[in-house]
């Protein structure tokens, strides 16, 4: 008895260092090649870094005016076109003059106040207000479409009070709804709070796929892995190594990135757990590590692995609400999203780091993360052995 | 340079990647699978927002004015919640972006001629999200304001409830949208969507290509070969911008055909432009694949170089307009900002050559230093 329970643990203790073994020499291999380290901290750090540059909100985006009235009912109007949204940009003479600017790019919005203005407007009859908004680029156009339309409702709904006689500190006592907003998670609606995570995520998920199908094409185009099947490693140990080797990677990578720009340069306040964080994370990893060996399974070189890795890729991050939001998906699409692994790990990564929230609530998404992963490194795994036989 | 040699080389190659059946297939299936998954799929149009109601009055009025909500295409209703205190796990779960809460006495305060302050509380992780779903909520209220505006005058004025209704809302913004009339994002993503996937598959498979002759060794035929390195980095080249020139006029039908967005510029300068947009972005995959040794690190380097930069600092999603300086002046130094704007002037705004004459000019100058980089780069001897 005793010694059968010996045998075992000796068993599994040589099982057990092999397989570090194996991981070690893939880490070794790995930091071998200088320039792979730099783009992968590259991406980690200064993409994440960039990310956090850009933003989708409109910022001084430029107004021209065409004024034919020149009253002092109109100006206030246009002076209501402020920063931080709005810039004016100057007058045109007419509207050609305003056309020319929208083709050029220089001008976003042109507005097209028609003569008796403000004689209408103390008439008490309604003036149309003429806007043209240049729509090529859709976040922009819609932006600015939807604050221009706010400026000019509310600037006619003052006019309205005004005309009635009741002066903005008697407002109590006019029947309307104030709606008072609060925006929770994000008060002050930053975008380098939200694109760097966005980011991370995304590079988490390109390196989660490439580098196990690169790991294991490569022994296969360098014919390196007939050593391998000879040695006395079994098919999972070759391949778990791999996947080992380069969460760890991934993880490392993850660190760095979260704590020198996501904390260090763009003080995301990182309300959650980040123990449950890293730990979503690696499920995730080993989820897009079967993905990456079942790409590795359908391909004999790296340039078809890296190909297949964009088809997969590609429209895993597009269809998941890392670039656009989920809302904004066709219905059929959205139910699509449910099986991408991405879009649970997205919805995790803002709840843990900017919303706070808990194992308490998230443990279903992360229920549908790990049955998914099971399934996908499952089968990744499967197709993998199967070469061997 | 002989011309007999370059073609030899460019043979060779090309039989190498017509043996490689699924590598080229995949040559053509990647660009017309990403224009099909992201020309359906993109969106930005922002609908059915799910939220959730906290009803402290349960009046007539109250429902009216939330069946504005519930009734709008942009909104999905998801429930009456009884307490202030279930929205907050229901928006960290992301089941709901958007919660109202309405006060006790809502419809006895608007009767009464006083206004009410209501609450909305939302979800800002995504930022784009939230502005748009604040734009609808605004111009909800806003509508119901002045409804109320209206009814209000009537009353005070005694004058018919057409004219008071005329009277709250004396200016009107009558919105028109230029280039893209029915703010389709499909229109406008269809088109930059050419300048993604050609920053993509380019660089992929030129650098893969190249760096495979090195990792496998067989580049030492070249090295001990009479070619001559611009020769071989010509013909190892054409058979790779032959196929991306093939895949612009594949996805130019796509766009135009299959997404129904017009043409409205000059067939032939543009199709001069993409070109010259190709020989670009093959001409990075060279320059990615002559610094690295190993295809792994040709792969992430491809990466870091396309993908990201094409989808940030390219006019895709993020409007480069909105950047602040330094994002603008990232902006500038990637090659696909310029020819996100000569596909959108040459698809959606009719300009031509007299307006985009700027930005061809430093695609072709981009092109320039990226090839004889190479070049110089490129030895047939090399420092082991």
């Amino acid at each position: 008895m005793n010694s059968d329970w010996y045998i075992l643990r000796t068993r599994l203790g040589s099982w057990f260092s092999r397989l570090m073994a194996m991981t070690a020499k893939e880490l070794i291999q790995f930091g071998r090649d200088t320039l792979l380290l730099f783009a992968i901290v590259y991406l980690f750090v200064f993409d994440t870094y960039m990310a956090g540059n850009v933003t989708m909100q409109l910022n001084k985006a430029v107004v021209t005016v065409h004024d034919a009235d020149h009253s002092a009912a109109s100006r206030e109007l246009i002076y209501r076109f402020r920063q931080p949204y709005f810039k004016l940009g100057g007058e045109v003479l007419d509207n050609h003059a305003g056309q020319r600017l929208l083709d050029q790019g220089r001008a976003l919005v042109v507005l097209d106040i028609p003569p008796d203005f403000a004689h209408d407007i103390k008439k008490g009859t309604s003036v149309d207000v003429q806007v043209q908004v240049d729509a090529s680029n859709t976040v922009l156009g819609f932006l600015a479409s939807s604050y221009t339309a706010q400026i000019i409702g509310q600037y006619g709904f003052d006019q309205a009070l005004t005309s009635l006689g009741i002066d903005e500190r008697a407002l109590e006592n006019v029947p309307m709804v104030r709606n008072e907003y609060r925006v929770w998670y994000n008060p002050n609606q930053k975008d380098a709070w939200f694109m760097p995570i966005s980011e991370l995520l995304v590079v988490i998920t390109i390196m989660g796929i490439m580098l196990p199908a690169a790991a294991a094409v490569r022994e296969k185009e360098r014919g390196t892995i007939e050593q391998l099947l000879v040695s006395p490693l079994t098919p999972i140990q070759i391949l778990l190594s791999k996947v080992i080797a380069m969460t760890l990677v991934i993880l490392l990578g993850t660190a760095m990135s979260l704590f020198f720009v996501l904390h260090g340069v763009f003080a995301v306040p990182m309300k959650g757990s980040l123990i449950l964080f890293f730990a979503v994370t690696t499920i995730y990893s080993f989820t897009t590590a079967g993905l990456g060996l079942y790409i590795a399974t359908l391909s004999r070189n790296l340039a078809q692995a890296a190909l297949l890795a964009i088809l997969v890729l590609m429209p895993m991050i597009f269809l998941s609400g890392a670039w656009t939001p989920p809302e904004a998906m066709p219905m059929g699409l959205r139910q699509a999203m449910y099986i991408s692994p991405l879009y649970y790990f997205i919805e995790m990564g803002y709840a843990i780091l900017l919303k706070g929230a808990g194992l308490n609530i998230l443990w279903d998404s992360l229920l549908g993360l790990a049955l998914l992963g099971g399934l996908i490194f499952g089968f990744g795994v499967w197709r993998f052995r199967r070469q061997f036989k | 340079m002989n011309s007999r040699r370059i073609f030899a080389v460019a043979y060779k190659e090309w039989r190498e990647i017509v043996r490689d059946r699924l590598f080229l297939s995949l040559a053509f299936v990647v660009p017309v699978s990403l224009m099909l998954i992201f020309g359906y799929g993109i969106n930005l149009d922002v609908e059915h927002i799910p939220f959730a109601v906290v009803d402290h009055d349960k009046s007539a009025l109250s429902r009216d004015y939330l069946h504005r909500y519930i009734d709008s295409r942009y909104f999905d209703y998801q429930g009456d919640l009884t307490s202030e205190r279930e929205i907050g796990p229901l928006l960290a779960d992301s089941r709901i972006r958007l919660a109202f809460i309405i006060p006790p006495r809502f419809e006895e305060n608007l009767m009464a001629g006083r206004s009410v302050a209501i609450q909305t509380l939302i979800d800002g992780t995504f930022t784009f999200r939230t502005s748009s779903s604040k734009g609808y909520v605004i111009a909800i209220n806003a509508a119901f304001n002045s409804e109320l505006l209206g009814n209000y005058i009537s009353q005070r004025l005694g004058i018919p409830l057409e004219t008071a209704r005329e009277m709250a809302q004396p200016v009107k913004a009558e919105l028109r949208y230029m280039y893209n009339q029915e703010v389709k994002s499909v229109w406008s993503i269809a088109t930059v969507l050419m300048m993604f996937v050609l920053m993509i598959t380019p660089p992929f498979l030129t650098a893969l290509g190249v760096v495979r002759e090195k990792e496998n060794g067989s580049i030492y035929n070249i090295y001990a070969s009479t070619v001559t390195r611009g020769e071989f980095l010509i013909g190892k080249l054409t058979p790779y911008v032959g196929i991306s020139i093939l895949n612009i006029l594949i996805l130019w039908l796509m766009v135009a055909r299959l997404f129904g967005a017009p043409f409205k510029g000059d067939p032939l300068f543009f199709f001069l432009a993409s070109v010259i947009y190709v020989i670009c972005t093959t001409g990075i995959g060279l320059l990615v694949s002559l610094l690295v040794r190993t295809q792994v690190a040709a792969m992430m380097m491809t990466v870091v170089v396309t993908v990201v930069p094409s989808v940030l600092y390219s006019g895709l999603l993020v409007p480069i307009a909105s950047m602040d300086p330094a994002g603008q002046f990232e902006a500038h130094l990637f090659p696909a900002m310029y020819y996100t704007d000569i596909i959108l002037g040459s698809f959606l705004k009719g300009v031509g050559m007299e307006q985009l004459w700027g930005k061809v000019l430093a695609l072709l100058i981009y092109s320039i230093v990226l090839w004889t980089a190479s070049f110089l780069m490129f030895h047939k001897r090399p420092k082991s």
